[in-house]
């Protein structure tokens, strides 16, 4: 007993030793220790006072008792009963629905062009809640954050009820009339119609297109992506002889090497690319090498075995070392590359390892710059990569963006030469690098349509709005990548007087204008011949609607020559004399300035969604707002702290932007997150951050998305932030874990503490999760999923501030070593529903409690709002509800108003003010999947209980089952020689286990 | 006041405050509780007639029941499975025929078996289980008009859990047996069963 107390103790004093510690989260910490913190640092709203100490009404304690006093009695006196409640059976019962029961309809996702295939829960007629289709060979069951929220846009308040003209609610047919004289007179005089769009997956919208080309000679079709992948189109073009993207395969690349290509986060397709990077970097698997080359931190960099720090400039230069490195083991003449711009010695072992696995590796870029795509497609040619880790028999449609035909457009506007123009998913006004330039063209054209969903910044300035549905309420399909097919149905009727894009391109060529009618024909004539498995259309066209997805495998005739004669001696010398010249920079103020698109917010297309304008950045931890990034050496050096307002000067303008200190970001380098700062997306979204699209600009034909002799002044002013970063803290505490390929091996060391309690008698079954550290990537779609499936409020800016954030669930970024590169690690936290919880034994009034099963279960109408259990909670998991976040007008994200409500999930109480609520391992999908398996007559299986957030995760992290099943998943988990509880030797006996990361060749 | 009187007037003020506090608070224990509550219908269909007399099995109209958390109230398409064959018409009748031609709901039920928001009841696991519907919603068979005659009350519930767990339903047995018997666990039991 003396000997364990004795450790005990040392581990105490240790804890409160003031040294470095291994992990932080902020340089703050990092730099001061970790701080022990009040658990309300935010402060508590006083009787009578709200948070900013402004008294709250009139009422006064003494006031507040009296009332009551009297109401009591009042109560107590009158016969009180019930209020009276209603109930309204539908008029003619379907036996499709019945009230309670949940359908799931597969559908394709429309939140962005990666195209993912879904499946939709809906409840009484309307989508709740979105999840992946386990069916399909690409995604899998996995979402991601974005795709999660994307169910809450459906129901935004600030969507059109209606078409508009000049600005004013108009009816269908009017604004038809008039388009069909438009395109008449233009179609008279030969005048340019040109159809402006985001990328387009579906090929039944291309063959309306088609047939748009077919009847007006002088139309065109112009694909504009705000954020684009034209340069790898354009290089692919010229390397292997079809403007496509190769679709690529980290699964089979042992080693990975990234060139500023966010691809777990943002860049393609990161469902599918985090799925195939997590299977293929399984620790008991062969080992992978992934080094990420990157002016910032992105979730990819995050991930890397090995990150460096290299201006966006120096990306080119990077990329030709290697290419010389490799051309020369390759027996290819020798190719004159520019200085290293990083240390040799890590570019030969990069070199090495990419030679060493040729065939079996993959070297991917981000740059929107064509020379540099082609240098990377010489690479991965050199290195035999083609045809095995990235394939172009099936090439991937996932972007068409061409950055020169829009450029073009834009020049044609400005001199009046177009007649029509229909403005379909995109919104140049706030996303192009000139937005005032290309308004003044939208104004000349003559008659101007666009089918945005609201009155945004582009779709103020056109003649004709006719909104579009949202996906989840049209008929589609989508080819994500060639020979893949996937289909789109409503899963609700139109809630507006929206129409879909196909009805009216049909109904302006006056064609037959059903879309669904059209759809169903297409896929007869041109879909079921390309399958064997159907010869009836029906049958064919009900099975792949109730399936989702359909492979075709490869289009006939689409093996890719291989020429290799692409002028990609040209690209390179290109770029050494560019990254010559940027190596001589005018002097030390100027510095570079890097654009990237955020998890959250993507592009800026859902910059009103509360979700995620609120969903902490996965590695700034930033809500509500974008910063300019800076090295912490940098920050110091300038004196700048977080919150300082800088004004950051490039050739193409100016914007004046908080700083944030990144622990690895380039000291050089400024990176600014894109999809911020709207002026026109409603409500939410408005004003929220700053706009930096204007400060790009178009360099050989590609939109670039950096800018060097950047100037940085500092404002004086200070802008409150809300970073989630530092909120939460464990205090110093051993909380995240690492180990090596090498030492993982050996059996763990786990401490028995002595136990106070009696053991609790244990039910048939034991609820437990696992959650793969090594799997995880940070990429935060749990989260939304979480907030998604159990109604947890969205508070706003000010209430982050206060930390008082709703999340259930929150993914803790840690990073270890020094500031200036560090590694990192993300663990997602939730309530660890602990066989001997702190919180069950403070809470006066027993709210909280262990079930049978295992679960701490929280009993909402119960709390009367102590504060305790939080405050005992060593995880810091537990979330109160400090004002009434639903139906309150001071809170009005979406719980406020009626179309916003229809989100909620019926199954999940939601809770109203001075109410504690946590992680409840999804309990209400527990008992969903035991009804059923009562009505089935047969025992659950392991697996059949999914929790919210173990079913979006696209690496397969989280699992969840019965402990006391030892064939369980999570079982055998946790048997696992990586697996560690979180604070365990606080003996709180976590049902929530963790495995350890697993660092690729280096020793803890 | 006359001295004398001071001990009997402190003894009907102590009556009289025993007897307040007592009904007061019970009446506060019974607030909410609607046992006995049978209010009026907007269409006065008779249960005695069609689930008494005609035999019409409970699950037939309230088919909910069987499947989801929600018995329900069949639409008036249920009812004109057989109204719509049938001679004998009366007023509140035509009533829901009319919603049925239109297919929309015309008038809206009282709710008589309510619990509150925060309570989550399943009724299918319970018929699964083969519950009676009797044991909770009493002789709806003999009744002209709904009533509820259980009290619903979470005790009342309660109670029924802790008979099919095999665990003393008394609170007395329960405080008896607390130091002898190690508390069998039975997920009927747990908070997060109704309450989550």
């Amino acid at each position: 007993m003396s000997d364990h107390c004795n450790g005990a103790k040392d581990k105490l004093v240790a804890l409160g030793a003031r040294r470095p510690p291994d992990y932080w989260k902020s340089p703050e910490e990092l730099r001061k220790g970790a701080s022990l913190r009040g658990e309300f640092p935010g402060g508590l709203p006083s009787p009578g006072r709200d948070d900013h100490g402004d008294p709250e009404g009139e009422t006064t304690r003494r006031d507040f008792l009296t009332l009551m006093g009297f109401g009591v009695t009042a109560a107590g006196l009158a016969a009180c009963r019930a209020p009276e409640q209603r109930a309204i059976p539908m008029a003619v019962a379907t036996d499709e629905m019945v009230p309670g029961v949940a359908n799931y309809y597969a559908t394709t996702c429309g939140g962005c062009a990666s195209a993912c295939s879904l499946v939709v829960k809906q409840r009484d007629g309307r989508p709740i809640k979105i999840e992946g289709n386990a069916a399909s060979a690409l995604f899998g069951g996995a979402t991601c954050a974005t795709g999660q929220a994307t169910v809450l846009s459906l129901y935004d308040n600030e969507r059109l009820r209606g078409p508009l003209w000049h600005g004013s609610p108009a009816e269908w047919h009017e604004i038809d009339e008039r388009v069909g004289a438009a395109l008449a007179e233009a179609h008279a005089r030969q005048a340019k119609i040109v159809l402006l769009s985001s990328t387009i997956t579906s090929p039944s919208t291309r063959e309306i297109i088609e047939r748009w080309r077919h009847a007006f000679p002088s139309f065109r079709h112009v694909v504009y992506d705000p954020v684009s992948a034209s340069a790898l189109r354009t290089a692919t073009a010229a390397a292997f002889g079809r403007a496509v993207i190769p679709h690529y395969a980290f699964d089979r690349a042992r080693v990975i090497v990234g060139l500023d290509a966010d691809f777990l986060g943002t860049w393609l397709s990161p469902v599918e690319f985090a799925r195939q990077y997590a299977r293929g970097r399984a620790p008991e698997g062969p080992p992978t090498l992934h080094v990420q080359f990157e002016p910032g931190m992105s979730i990819t960099g995050s991930n890397a075995d090995r990150r460096v720090a290299v201006p966006p400039s120096a990306l080119g230069a990077v990329a030709l070392a290697l290419l010389a490195r490799i051309a020369r083991r390759a027996n290819e003449p020798e190719v004159a590359a520019p200085p290293d711009p990083v240390d040799a010695k890590t570019l030969n072992s990069v070199a090495d390892e990419l030679w060493r696995h040729r065939g079996e590796s993959l070297v991917v870029s981000g740059c929107n710059d064509v020379a540099i795509q082609l240098v990377v497609h010489t690479l991965n040619r050199l290195l035999g990569n083609v045809g095995r880790t990235l394939d172009l028999d099936r090439p991937s449609l996932q972007r068409m963006g061409d950055d020169a035909e829009m450029a073009t457009l834009v020049e044609e506007l400005a001199r009046g030469e177009i007649h029509t123009l229909i403005l379909h998913g995109v919104n140049p006004a706030y996303d192009y690098a000139d937005p005032g330039g290309f308004l003044t063209g939208l104004s000349k054209v003559a008659f101007s349509i666009s089918t945005a969903d609201r009155r945004d910044e582009t779709s103020a300035a056109v003649h004709a709005v006719c909104p579009d549905h949202h996906f989840l309420e049209s008929w589609g399909d989508a080819e994500p990548v060639a020979g893949m097919l996937s289909l789109c149905q409503p899963i609700i009727s139109p809630l507006f007087d929206t129409r879909a894009v196909a009805e009216s391109l049909l109904r302006w060529l006056g064609e037959p204008s059903d879309p669904y009618g059209f759809l169903r024909d297409y896929w007869r004539t041109a879909v079921l011949p390309r399958q064997q498995a159907f010869r009836d259309f029906d049958a064919f066209w009900d099975q792949t609607l109730e399936r989702g997805v359909l492979d075709l495998g490869a289009p006939a005739g689409a093996t890719i020559a291989d020429p290799g004669g692409a002028d990609w001696r040209a690209a390179a010398a290109t770029l050494r004399d560019e990254s010559q010249r940027a190596a001589s920079p005018g002097g030390d103020a100027h510095y570079e300035l890097a654009l990237f698109e955020s998890v959250p917010l993507r592009d800026g297309r859902h910059a009103n969604n509360p979700w995620l304008l609120e969903l902490p950045d996965p590695i700034t931890k930033m809500t509500w707002g974008n910063v300019a990034l800076i090295a912490p050496s940098l920050a110091t050096q300038l004196g700048l702290g977080d919150g300082d307002v800088v004004s950051l000067t490039t050739a193409d303008g100016a914007i004046e932007i908080p700083v944030f200190q990144q622990p690895g970001q380039h000291p050089r380098t400024l990176s600014v997150a894109l999809g911020y700062g709207r002026r026109q997306v409603g409500k939410a979204g408005n004003d929220v951050g700053k706009n930096a699209f204007p400060l790009t600009r178009l360099v050989r034909g590609a939109r670039r998305t950096w800018a060097s002799g950047v100037t940085l002044a500092s404002t004086g002013r200070r802008d409150k932030l809300a970073s989630t970063q530092s909120h939460f803290s464990m205090e110093g505490r051993p909380i995240v874990l690492e180990t090596t390929r090498a030492e993982f091996g050996r059996a763990g060391d786990a401490e028995k503490l002595p136990n106070l309690w009696n053991e609790r008698p244990q039910g048939e079954r034991s609820w437990g999760m696992s959650i793969d550290l090594d799997s995880c990537t940070g990429c935060s779609a749990c989260v939304v999923a979480c907030q998604a499936e159990n109604n947890v409020p969205v508070i706003g800016k000010d209430q982050v501030q206060r930390q008082r954030i709703m999340h259930w669930i929150r993914i803790d970024r840690y990073y270890r070593g020094s500031e200036d590169n560090p590694q990192s690690l993300h663990q997602p936290m939730m309530c660890q529903h602990c066989g001997h919880a702190p919180c069950e034994t403070v809470c006066p009034v027993l709210a909280t409690t262990t079930s049978s099963e295992g679960l701490n279960q929280q009993v909402y109408n119960r709390c009367i709002g102590t504060r305790y259990c939080a405050n005992n909670c060593p995880y810091k998991v537990r979330r109160f509800n400090w004002y009434n976040y639903t139906q309150n007008p001071r809170f009005d994200f979406h719980m406020a108003n009626p179309v916003g409500r229809l989100v909620l999930n019926p199954d999940v109480t939601v809770r109203s003010r001075g109410v504690m609520e946590k992680c409840s391992l999804c309990v209400q999908r527990i008992h969903a999947v035991k009804n059923a398996a009562v009505k089935r007559g047969e025992p659950m299986k392991d697996g059949e209980i999914k929790t919210a957030c173990q079913q979006v995760c696209p690496t397969d992290a989280i699992v969840f089952g019965d402990l006391n099943d030892p064939k369980s998943r999570v079982a055998q988990r946790m048997q696992s020689e990586r697996t560690y509880r979180v604070l365990d030797d606080l003996g709180t006996r976590p049902n929530v286990a963790y495995l350890k990361k697993v660092r690729h060749g280096q020793t803890t | 006041m006359r001295p004398a009187m001071r001990p009997t007037m402190i003894l009907l003020g102590l009556a009289i405050t025993v007897v307040a506090a007592v009904t007061g608070v019970t009446r506060l224990f019974r607030m909410g509780m609607q046992q006995g509550y049978a209010p009026a219908q907007p269409i006065a269909f008779s249960h005695k007639l069609h689930a008494g007399d005609n035999k019409v099995p409970c699950l037939y109209c309230h088919y909910g029941a069987r499947s989801s958390r929600h018995a329900g109230i069949p639409s008036s398409s249920v009812c004109m499975n057989c109204h719509g064959l049938l001679e004998k018409q009366t007023v509140e009748i035509e009533r829901f025929k009319e919603a049925a031609q239109l297919d929309r709901p015309l008038m809206s039920w009282v709710k008589v078996h309510n619990l509150p928001d925060f309570v989550y009841f399943n009724h299918s696991r319970h018929v699964l289980s083969d519950v009676d519907c009797k044991n909770c919603h009493g002789d709806v068979a003999n009744m002209q008009r709904i009533e509820q005659v259980m009290p619903l009350t979470m005790g009342w519930c309660l109670s029924c859990h802790r008979e099919h767990a095999g665990v003393p339903t008394s609170t007395l047995d329960r405080a008896a047996r607390r130091f002898s018997e190690t508390p069998k666990p039975a997920t009927g039991l747990d908070c997060a069963s109704c309450h989550y």
